[in-house]
C-alpha cells in the first residue's frame, strides 16, 4: 500500500521526463553467497506433499547464464512439535524435492541445509490463508483508463493485523508480478486489488483469452517486510524517488559462520489459488 | 560556552566605555527612478575612516565628533553623490541615487557593489546575487531560475535536473533555511525541481550564507538563503512581463497613497499539458505562483510592509492521480526608527506548506502540511563609528500534520487514519556585535540562545528496553522495537525541551588596501528534520520535530578565507576552506518505511556527518565582459552507528558518502555586451557524479532476478556536465519610449549530453535480462522568451 505512493511518484517522474535509455554500466561484483529459495506453498484444498527447495549462488549482476545451481547439499525440514523430518532429495540441478511433506496448519517448521561444511537454518510457521472471494475484469479502473485489468477481492479479518503477498502470473510470461499488502489502512474491509499490465504500447496490455494465475498468501510481518523491499528493488531500484537500495537479508542464518550469511527466505505458507481467463467484454 | 558569553559582555562594556560625545547622521537611500530602497550602498564621511553600508531597508546611521563633513553615498552603477553637512546636532539626511547614464554609451556594465568580495566585512562565506544578475544566466527553457543560479557559486550543488532543493557545503537540502521576505519556504521547487518557486521579476536580491551564519538566523545548520522581494515602484506605474515556451508572467507595480507607498503584484503560470509527450490528453502538469507586496510610509520613522506568496503545483494523471502542493506565506512588517541610532523591525509571519494527493484507483486521499506562525523583533543599534550591535528575539510556533488518510468514496477499501499531529515552539534570542578594532581588524561576535519546546497534544509510544529500533542479531537487520505502551501528553504539557548556546564569530584582517584574511566559526542547532529516504527529496516528504527520540542536529563549522581585489576592483578572488561537523544526523534503517509512519523513531538511527572542502571564486566585476569561475573540491560523508539499538549500525558503522558528496564542482559563467542591441551569455558546469548504490550481484527468487546490494552510496553516477548559451536582443532602444521589449534566446545543454538523473537496474520486460536504464531529464533545449516593460 505504502509503496503505491512511491510508485505514484515514479510514474509522475517518468511522465515528466520519459527520456530513458539503456546504458552500459560497470558494476562491482561481491563474493558469491548461497541463496536459499525455500518456499513451501500449500495450495488450499491440496495436501501439499510435493515440495521443492532451490539452492543457488549469487552471480555477477549482468551475467546472463542460468543461475549457478548448488548441488551436493543436505536439505531437511523438521516439524518442531513431533520432530518429523522431511528429507529433500538432491535433483543435481539445484532443486531438492520431497513427495511426502506433512503440512499441518499452525505448526512450526525448521529448515536445515548443510553445504560446504556449514549449516544454515531457518524457522517458520504455517499460517492459514484468507480466501479470494472473487476475481473480475474491468476496463474503467486501474491506472490506464482503457486497459483491461484484473480485480481480486478478499475479506480482511478485523480482529488481527494481516500481511499478504499477491502473486500474478500470466501464462507464457517470463516472470510473475508480486504485490505486498498490509491491512494498515484496510483492516476489516473487503480488500480490492487490481492488476493491470502496462508497457510501451497497447500490445503489452491484457487481451481477451489471456490466462492469469492468482495466488494469495497470508504471511508473517517479517516476510512481508522482506518481500516489500524485494519487490521494490527488483522493479526499478535506483529511481530517484524510490528508497535508496539496501542489502536484503532473509530469515536463514549460518550457524557455523555467521559472516557467510545466505540470501533468500524459508517460508511455509498456505495459498489460495485462482486461475482467470479474460473474456471479451461487452462494449 | 560560558567564556564566549563573558567575552561578549566584556566587548560590549569596552565599547561603551570608549564611546565619546558624538553627533549622528542617519537616513535612507533610495533609487531615484523607482523609489526602491538601496541595500548595500556605501555611506561615508569623506577623508575619514568613518563609513557604513545601508541595511536591507536602505537605512544607514553614522556618528562622528562635531564638525563639518562631506557625506558621500556611492553605489556601483549609480552616480556618487555628496553633500556638506554641519554635524552640530543629530540629523536626518536621505538621498535618492540616479543611475549612472554616462556609462551607457560605453556599454560598461558593472557587478553590483555588494556582489564583489567585500574586503573589510568580517562576514565571510556569503554570496549576494542581484535579481538582474540572475536574469542574465541562461536558463533551461528560458525560465530564469534563482535556485539554479546559486548553484553556479562555489560550494553549492544539487542532484541535477529534476531534484528538489540544493546542497550547500555537503549539507542536505533540509539543512537550508530558505526565507522569502523572512517567511520560511519548505519546498523551493516546482515540478520536482525543474523550476524554483521564486519569480525572478519580483526578486530584488538574494543573499546566501554558506557558513559563518550571523546570529540573527537560526534553525538550519547548512545555509541561509535570504530572498528579498522588490518593494514596487513608488514613482511610476510599471508593467513588466514575459512570454516564454514554458510559462508566462506579468508583474504590475506602482505608487500608492500619493507616493507614500507602493505595491508590486506578480503572477506566473506555466502552461498545462507541459512535457506530457507520451501521456494521453487527460494529463496535466503545471504550476502557478502569485507574489504581492505593498508598503506604506506612515512618517519618516515608521514604515509598514505587507508581503505574501502563494504557489501551487498541480499534477493530474488521467483522473487516477490528483496531486496539488505548494507554499503560502504572509508577512506584516513594521520598520520603526526609534532615534538616529536605533533602527527596529517587527515582523509577524505566517508560512505553510501543504501536500495533497488523491489516488482514485485505490480510493485513497492523502493530506499533509506544516504550518508556522513566527514573530520576530530585530534591532540594529549604531553605537558609534566603530560599533554596531544587532539584537532581537524570535518565536516560531509550529504545527505539523504528517498525514491524514481518507477514503475517497464509499466503495474504497481504505479506512480513515490520521497520524498524530505534532506541535512545537522554537524561540531564540540573539546579539551580534560588529566592532572595528583598528583600521585593519574587524570583528563580528554573535551569540544566539535557542530553545525548542516539543509540545503535547499527542501520545508518545514507549518501547521495550527503551529501544524503538532493535538489532536482530540472527538476521543481521534492524527492526522496529516492541511497543509497550503510550504516554499521553496534553496540549499544555511539554514533551521535551532542548536549548543551545550558539556562538558565531567572524574576523577580518586587512592585509592591505586590496586583500584580507578572514576567519569564521559558527555553531548552529537545527530542531527540524525532513524525513526522506529517497535519493532526491520529494514533495511528499514530511518534516518532523525533535523530541523524545530525535535529538536536534548540531553543527560546528570552521572556515578560513583569503580575499583579494585586483586592478582596482576589476577582478576579485575569494578562496575559502571549511570544515563542518553535524551531530545527531539521522539516517534510515535498511527497508525503512517513512510514508504514513506514525512512529518515525522505529525507522531511524542517529549518527553524525562531516564535510570539508576548498572553494575558489574568481570574478570579473566590470567591463563589457563580466562573469565568474568557481571551483570546489570537497568531501561529505556520514556515519550511523547502532547506538542503543545494538549492532554495528548502518553500513556496518563505517563512514559512507552522503548522497550529495561531490568531489569536483566547477562552474563558469559569463556575459558579454556585444553592442547596444545584443548581449551574449554562457555557462558551463562540471560536477562529479552523485553517489549511488549499484548492484554487486544477482540471484533468482520467485522467478525474478533480484539485485544484490551491500555498501551504501559506494558507487557514483557518471559525471554531470553541460554548456548553456544565451543571447538577448533589444530592438531599437528609443530612450523616450515607454514600451521596452527584449528577446531572449537560449540553448540549454548545447552539446546534448544525456546527464543521468538516475540509473536504475531491472529486468527487461521482453527478454528478462538485467539491464541498466538511464533517466536523463533534458537533452539540448532551445528556447525563446519575449520580455517587456511598459
Amino acid at each position: 500500500m505504502k509503496n503505491t505512493l512511491y510508485i505514484f511518484l515514479v510514474a509522475l517522474f517518468s511522465m515528466l521526463t520519459s527520456c530513458t535509455d539503456v546504458v552500459e554500466v560497470d558494476v562491482p561484483t561481491a563474493d558469491a553467497r548461497l541463496v536459499i529459495e525455500a518456499s513451501l506453498d500449500i495450495v488450499k484444498g491440496t495436501s501439499g506433499m510435493e515440495q521443492t527447495i532451490k539452492l543457488s549462488t549469487t552471480t555477477p549482476y549482468f551475467e546472463t547464464e542460468e543461475p549457478r545451481a548448488v548441488t551436493g547439499a543436505e536439505v531437511t525440514v523438521t516439524r518442531v512439535s513431533d520432530n518429523a523430518v522431511f528429507v529433500f532429495e538432491d535433483q543435481l540441478n539445484g532443486e531438492y524435492t520431497t513427495t511426502s511433506f506433512g503440512a499441518l496448519l499452525d505448526e512450526t517448521y525448521t529448515l536445515n541445509v548443510v553445504y560446504n561444511g556449514e549449516t544454515f537454518t531457518a524457522t517458520e510457521t504455517l499460517l492459514p490463508t484468507t480466501s479470494i472471494t472473487r476475481v473480475t475484469q474491468s476496463r474503467d479502473g486501474g491506472f490506464l483508463p482503457e486497459a483491461l485489468e484484473l480485480n481480486v477481492y478478499f475479506n480482511d479479518p478485523v480482529d488481527e493485523t494481516n500481511f499478504y503477498i499477491l502473486r500474478y502470473f500470466e501464462v507464457g510470461d517470463l516472470y510473475p508480478t508480486l504485490f505486498s499488502v498490509s491491512d494498515e489502512f484496510l483492516n476489516g474491509n473487503e480488500v480490492h486489488m487490481f492488476f493491470e499490465k502496462d508497457g510501451d504500447d497497447e500490445e503489452d496490455e491484457f487481451e481477451p483469452g489471456d490466462i492469469v494465475d492468482v495466488n494469495l498468501y497470508n504471511v508473517s510481518e517479517t516476510y512481508y517486510n522482506y518481500m516489500d523491499i524485494l519487490i521494490g528493488q527488483s522493479g526499478s531500484s535506483g529511481n530517484p524517488f524510490s528508497p535508496a537500495p539496501v542489502e536484503l537479508r532473509g530469515n536463514c542464518i549460518n550457524i557455523t559462520n555467521a559472516d557467510n550469511y545466505p540470501y533468500g527466505y524459508f517460508r511455509v505458507t498456505q495459498t489460495d489459488a485462482v486461475t482467470y481467463t479474460f473474456i471479451e467484454d461487452e462494449e | 560556552m560560558m567564556k564566549t558569553t563573558l567575552s561578549v559582555c566584556f566587548l560590549l562594556l569596552g565599547v561603551i566605555m570608549h564611546s565619546q560625545e558624538n553627533f549622528s547622521v542617519s537616513g535612507t537611500i533610495k533609487d531615484f527612478s523607482n523609489g526602491e530602497s538601496v541595500f548595500g550602498a556605501s555611506v561615508y564621511l569623506e577623508n575619514t575612516s568613518n563609513g557604513t553600508i545601508t541595511n536591507a531597508y536602505g537605512f544607514y546611521s553614522l556618528s562622528a565628533p562635531k564638525g563639518t563633513y562631506n557625506l558621500v553615498v556611492s553605489y556601483l552603477g549609480y552616480v556618487t553623490v555628496s553633500r556638506q553637512i554641519q554635524l552640530d546636532k543629530n540629523q536626518n539626511v536621505s538621498f535618492e541615487l540616479e543611475e549612472d547614464t554616462t556609462t551607457l554609451d560605453e556599454v560598461v556594465i558593472t557587478a553590483e557593489e555588494s556582489e564583489k568580495a567585500n574586503i573589510r566585512d568580517p562576514q565571510m562565506s556569503v554570496s549576494v546575487i542581484k535579481g538582474e544578475t540572475i536574469k542574465k544566466i541562461p536558463a533551461v527553457l528560458g525560465e530564469v531560475d534563482l535556485v539554479k543560479s546559486i548553484q553556479m557559486l562555489p560550494g553549492v550543488t544539487n542532484n541535477g535536473e529534476g531534484s528538489n532543493g540544493f546542497n550547500v557545503r555537503g549539507g542536505a537540502t533540509d539543512q537550508n533555511l530558505v526565507l522569502l521576505d523572512e517567511a520560511i519556504i519548505y519546498n523551493e521547487s516546482h515540478l520536482f525541481g525543474f523550476f524554483s518557486v521564486f519569480n525572478a521579476d519580483v526578486v530584488k536580491d538574494v543573499k546566501l550564507y554558506k557558513g559563518n551564519i550571523p546570529s540573527n538566523y537560526g534553525g538550519r545548520v547548512s545555509s541561509v538563503l535570504d530572498i528579498r522581494q522588490k518593494e514596487g515602484n513608488s514613482k511610476d506605474f510599471d508593467l513588466t512581463g514575459g512570454i516564454g515556451l514554458i510559462s508566462s508572467r506579468l508583474a504590475a507595480e506602482g505608487p500608492l497613497f500619493k507616493s507614500k507607498g507602493s505595491f508590486i503584484v506578480a503572477g506566473r503560470s506555466s502552461y498545462a499539458h507541459l512535457f506530457l509527450q507520451a501521456a494521453g490528453q487527460d494529463n496535466t502538469a503545471y504550476f502557478y505562483d502569485v507574489n504581492a507586496k505593498g508598503n506604506y510610509e506612515i512618517n519618516q520613522n515608521n514604515k509598514l510592509y505587507l508581503s505574501g506568496y502563494f504557489g501551487r503545483d498541480i499534477l493530474n494523471f488521467s483522473d487516477s492521480f490528483k496531486n496539488s502542493y505548494g507554499n503560502s506565506t504572509l508577512n506584516l512588517r513594521w520598520n520603526h526608527v526609534f532615534n538616529d541610532k536605533l533602527f527596529s523591525n517587527l515582523s509577524v509571519i505566517y508560512s505553510m506548506y501543504n501536500y495533497g494527493l488523491t489516488l482514485d484507483f485505490i480510493g485513497l486521499d492523502w493530506q499533509s502540511d506544516i504550518k508556522n506562525f513566527n514573530v520576530k523583533y530585530d534591532f540594529k543599534y549604531y553605537l558609534n563609528n566603530k560599533t554596531t550591535i544587532d539584537f532581537g528575539v524570535s518565536g516560531i510556533n509550529y504545527n505539523f500534520n504528517p498525514g491524514e488518510v481518507r477514503p475517497t468514496d464509499e466503495d474504497s477499501s481504505i479506512n480513515e487514519d490520521i497520524l498524530d499531529e505534532k506541535r512545537a515552539f522554537e524561540s531564540g534570542v540573539y546579539a551580534n556585535v560588529e566592532h572595528k578594532f583598528t583600521d585593519r581588524l574587524n570583528l563580528q561576535l554573535g551569540l544566539r540562545f535557542s530553545l525548542f519546546n516539543r509540545l503535547g497534544g499527542q501520545a508518545i509510544s514507549t518501547y521495550e528496553n527503551n529501544q524503538p529500533v532493535v538489532y536482530n542479531e540472527n538476521f543481521g537487520i534492524y527492526e522496529e522495537g516492541t511497543k509497550t505502551g503510550e504516554i499521553d501528553y496534553s496540549k499544555g504539557e511539554s514533551i521535551k525541551t532542548f536549548s543551545n548556546f550558539e556562538p558565531r564569530l567572524g574576523l577580518a584582517y586587512q592585509l592591505n588596501e586590496s586583500s584580507s584574511v578572514k576567519l569564521g566559526y559558527s555553531r548552529i542547532a537545527q530542531y527540524l528534520h525532513l524525513l526522506s529516504n529517497t535519493a532526491n527529496a520529494t514533495p511528499l516528504d514530511v518534516w518532523a520535530p525533535s523530541g523524545t527520540f530525535i535529538e536536534p542536529q548540531l553543527a560546528n563549522q570552521y572556515s578560513i578565507g583569503y580575499f583579494k581585489e585586483l586592478s582596482n576592483g576589476l577582478f576579485s578572488i575569494e578562496t575559502e576552506a571549511y570544515y563542518k561537523t553535524v551531530d545527531n544526523r539521522i539516517d534510515y534503517i535498511d527497508g525503512s518505511n517513512l510514508i504514513a509512519q506514525n512512529n518515525i523513531e522505529t525507522q531511524i538511527l542517529s549518527g553524525e556527518s562531516r564535510a570539508y572542502g576548498l572553494e575558489f571564486l574568481f570574478r570579473k566585476n566590470k567591463g563589457r565582459f563580466t562573469g565568474w569561475f568557481a571551483y570546489t573540491l570537497s568531501k561529505s560523508e556520514q556515519r550511523t552507528p547502532g547506538g542503543s539499538a545494538g549492532g554495528l549500525g548502518i553500513n556496518d558503522g563505517e563512514w559512507y558518502n552522503t548522497a550529495y558528496d561531490r568531489t569536483h564542482d566547477l562552474s563558469v559563467t559569463g556575459s558579454y555586451e556585444l553592442s547596444e542591441k545584443w548581449s551574449l551569455s554562457s555557462n558551463f558546469i562540471f560536477q562529479t557524479g552523485r553517489p549511488t548504490t549499484y548492484p554487486v550481484g544477482q540471484y533468482e527468487y520467485e522467478g525474478l532476478s533480484i539485485p544484490v546490494y551491500d555498501s551504501r552510496n559506494a558507487n557514483r553516477l557518471p559525471s554531470y556536465n553541460r554548456l548553456d548559451v544565451g543571447a538577448t536582443y533589444t530592438p531599437n532602444k528609443k530612450p523616450n519610449a515607454k514600451w521596452k521589449g527584449e528577446w531572449v534566446f537560449s540553448i540549454y545543454n548545447l552539446y546534448d549530453r544525456k546527464n543521468a538523473a538516475s540509473i536504475s537496474f531491472g529486468q527487461n520486460l521482453e527478454t528478462g535480462v538485467n539491464e541498466a536504464t538511464r533517466t536523463a531529464i533534458f537533452g539540448i533545449v532551445p528556447s525563446i522568451t519575449y520580455n517587456f516593460k511598459f
